[in-house]
């Protein structure tokens, strides 16, 4: 067997004496991708704090190279060659792309510009080393994340859902990078909810669940139905589109050369009780788009009409007052309150609307109404939101949504960071939403998720309206759109 | 000329500063000389120091409002010694010891104990003062040696020694910044969980910033003593809030994370400035306070409306999509 890079042993967990790993066994050896999976909450990410030196496990050993890590924390585990990619990007603002990539080397940043700049050229993106990062969207800060592990050299390299910004195309080329640094004898740690991206690059998958570990095997022993049951019992695959809707041919929202901040003359119906996947590659002004729409960003030119009217809202609440209700991609920083309760989380669109003085006992009451539709999981509504998991913050965020009854719901990457079990539930409140008759304008650059979801595609490429496909066209030929004009604006 | 303002903010009060200068010139003869520049250089040194010693620590995002008490506990520390006939390199050594440790002091309760920075130097601002005046009970500190009042006296090319030690600060300070471990404080304040998660030392890098302020201060109470010769109750009482003012001013943010060295100076010296202005246009003194801070709030509304300007042209640079065929790979550097 080859050398154990990094091992956990029989390390467990205890925040405020409730365990959140029991004694998990773990191992990275040199030249292979371990694949991690787990639910929400399983303690994947705990679990691999703790590998980093970022949290002190309550028990167990944990080893890099051969030696414990001692003492547990991050510079020193760093100077053992682990590092971890966290899920949500860290960046430094005011600090240019470079700084934010080499900030803790043992150089200053301009000695490692030609590295960094042929590291970006591997990975096949375009990005600005002297851009400032508060500028990046949030595909490219997780870029950063990625370049600052590469240029680390780290023998041991853990990437916490590495791809959950990122485009077919740029997944492609990390996976090319990954295979390379397990060529040279890198271990790689490699965190994702998408069974196919695992898939295309481990050799071995551990799958946590409740703090234990319920599943280790080599890959290619494991089939899909395995993993999902080990994962969370009872769900065997990702439910299948329902067949055969009947579309409606009333318009709710139409489009009509419509531009703005990274993208022109687009032209666009939305049909009541509809699923319009919008998809295409980061960049491709998609976001901007839809936060144009609903008055975040100013509009250059062209005519929106809602239900025939004339449709323009200066700021996000006019849209809300109109019934357009948009939900942004980034949930951390423009969707919750985090420190805030769960109930004053899905009465925050419909703040106007509540009496002089609050009434709790009605808006808990509200909140219990979407926790039962939605399948929200949490103690009480006091909780703050911050202390749920991913897939059920998203579900907040839903439900806060849903109490603004929209007619017209934009979602932005609404299935970002969230496990299997919980993406069924949110594409199941999609579709509930949608026979109901609210139109729903999914954004995501999921392909899959794309095809899985939508009544029709829209793809975006370079700020313009590449295509429209019907439901069910397969993801070559959304790709084929969103990749075609890319590579023209490369020529 | 734009793309300059929109570099920094420190160009548009450089602009602001000179403008003011030559008007002032131009209502009082005689104001723009050498002799003038000096004495702006010289009026705000204590004001200098003070606003280098906290630049630091505001970059890491925390705040030191100690800097005038600990101006007055190390100058008393400084007339003490010397009265009592301690010699002067060794009663220098131990004023800025004293400094150094106050700094220490705040370091530890924020750094350490995790105390918040406002909290815990609001609570050092009294007990330093306190200290210092338990130190003299109550009295004044005069008859200062000549030795000491030279060091605040004009001497190489119209500067104090004082002076010429305020500069050689400055020029490391702007050195260090541009080193490696210059950007280590710069990041701390800019996102502190990506700095720890980076392996940086952050709570070093915190104690350290509020050890060099203490440090600074004690430099100034030295200034302080050098130049008027005796150490009042109150030396160094409100200082510390015109140095974050200065700093405001200079373009340093008080979320940390953004400033220069440039910054810093321009600041100050625009402080300066104004109030030894006043003086030859033969204002009443009770005046500086008021048209202080108006020229305060002038420059950042200026400012203010500027980069909004600016901000609204870059963007509009960032998202400009031509036609269809237009090529446009390098979206991201032109956002730059």
């Amino acid at each position: 067997m080859k050398p154990a890079l990094a091992e956990l042993i029989s390390v467990s967990k205890n925040y405020a004496h409730i365990p959140v790993l029991k004694g998990v066994d773990f191992s990275v050896y040199a030249g292979e991708v371990h694949a991690l999976l787990g639910g929400n909450g399983a303690g994947k990410s705990t679990l691999m704090k703790i590998l980093a030196g970022l949290v002190t496990p309550t028990g167990g050993q944990v080893r890099i190279g051969g030696k414990a890590l001692s003492p547990a924390t991050p510079s020193q585990a760093q100077a053992m060659g682990l590092y971890l990619v966290p899920q949500e990007a860290h960046i430094f603002p005011n600090q240019s792309v470079l700084e934010n990539v080499c900030v803790g080397l043992p150089q200053a940043a301009s000695a490692y510009r030609s590295r960094v700049k042929d590291l970006i050229a591997r990975l096949g993106v375009t990005l600005g080393l002297d851009t400032k990062a508060a500028t990046l969207e949030i595909a490219d800060r997780q870029i950063v994340e990625i370049l600052r592990g590469l240029i680390r050299d780290a023998k041991v390299l853990i990437l916490d859902e590495p791809t959950s910004a990122l485009t077919p195309l740029e997944v492609e080329t990390l996976f090319t990078r990954m295979r390379a640094l397990r060529e040279s004898g890198h271990g790689l740690v490699f965190i994702s909810h998408k069974l196919h991206e695992l898939r295309a690059v481990s050799d071995r998958i551990t799958v946590l669940r409740d703090g234990h570990v319920v599943h280790s095997e080599a890959m290619e022993d494991s089939t899909d139905a395995e993993i999902l049951a080990a994962m969370s019992p009872g769900v065997t695959a990702l439910s299948d589109r329902v067949a055969g809707k009947i579309a409606s041919e009333e318009k709710v929202l139409s489009l009509s050369h419509l531009s703005g901040e990274g993208f022109v003359d687009i032209s666009l119906d939305v049909h009541r009780g509809e699923v319009l996947g919008l998809t295409g590659v980061v960049g491709a002004g998609r976001t901007e788009l839809a936060e144009t729409l609903i008055g975040l960003r100013p509009r250059a030119g062209g005519d929106v009409m809602l239900e025939g009217r004339p449709f323009r809202a200066a700021k996000p609440s006019d849209a809300v007052k109109q019934g357009v209700v948009h939900l942004s991609e980034d949930r951390q920083q423009y969707g919750l309150f985090l420190e805030a309760p769960l109930y004053w989380n899905t009465s925050s669109f419909v703040y106007e609307q509540l009496p002089f003085f609050l009434r709790p006992a009605r808006e808990q009451k509200r909140f219990e109404t979407y926790r039962k539709s939605l399948g929200i999981k949490c103690a009480s509504p006091d909780q703050p939101v911050g202390s749920l998991s991913g897939g059920n913050q998203q579900k907040v965020l839903l439900s806060k949504c849903l109490a603004a009854e929209p007619k017209l719901l934009i979602l932005d990457e609404p299935t970002r960071g969230v496990d299997v079990g919980a993406r069924n539930d949110i594409y199941r409140i999609i579709e509930d939403l949608a026979a109901t008759g609210t139109s729903v304008i999914v954004i995501s650059s999921d392909f899959d998720e794309v095809v899985r979801l939508s009544d029709r595609i829209a793809v975006m490429a370079g700020g313009h309206l590449a295509g429209e496909l019907p439901a069910g066209a397969s993801t070559d030929a959304i790709g084929q759109l969103a990749f075609e004009s890319k590579e023209t604006l490369h020529a | 000329m734009l793309n300059w303002i929109a570099r920094d903010r420190v160009a548009t009060l450089l602009l602001v500063t000179i403008a003011v200068l030559l008007a002032v010139g131009v209502a009082a003869p005689g104001f723009l000389a050498p002799s003038t520049a000096s004495m702006i250089w010289s009026n705000g040194l204590v004001l200098m120091l003070i606003a280098l010693g906290v630049f630091p620590v505001i970059l890491t995002r925390n705040i030191d409002v100690s800097g005038g008490s600990v101006l007055g506990l190390s100058a008393v520390t400084l007339g003490l010694s010397l009265n009592a006939g301690i010699a002067m390199p060794i009663a220098i050594a131990m004023t800025l010891g004293a400094g150094l440790a106050a700094g220490a002091v705040n370091g530890v309760l924020v750094a350490v104990l995790g105390v918040p920075s406002i909290v815990a130097t609001l609570g050092t601002l009294g007990l330093f003062r306190g200290v210092m005046l338990i130190a003299t009970g109550g009295e004044w500190i005069e008859e200062l040696p000549e030795t000491l009042k030279a060091l605040g006296a004009k001497s190489l090319g119209g500067l104090s020694v004082m002076g010429i030690c305020t500069g050689l600060v400055i020029i490391a300070v702007w050195a260090f910044l541009r080193s490696r471990r210059g950007r280590w404080v710069m990041v701390v304040g800019d996102n502190r969980a990506a700095a720890r998660h980076l392996g940086l030392p952050v709570k070093r890098i915190e104690f350290l910033a509020f050890v060099w302020g203490g440090g600074m201060a004690a430099l100034a109470g030295v200034t302080f003593a050098a130049q008027i010769g005796f150490v009042p109750n109150q030396a160094g009482t409100g200082i510390e809030l015109r140095a974050i003012a200065a700093l405001v001013l200079g373009g340093i943010s008080l979320l940390g994370g953004v400033g220069s060295v440039a910054g810093v100076v321009i600041g100050v010296i625009f402080f300066t400035s104004i109030d030894t202005a006043l003086v030859f246009l033969k204002i009443p003194a009770y005046w500086n306070d008021l048209i202080g801070g108006a020229m305060l709030l002038t420059v950042l509304l200026i400012d203010g409306r500027l980069r909004i300007a600016l901000e609204a042209r870059d963007r509009a640079a960032r998202y400009h999509r031509g036609d269809a065929q237009a090529p446009q790979p390098k979206k991201l550097e032109d956002a730059a």
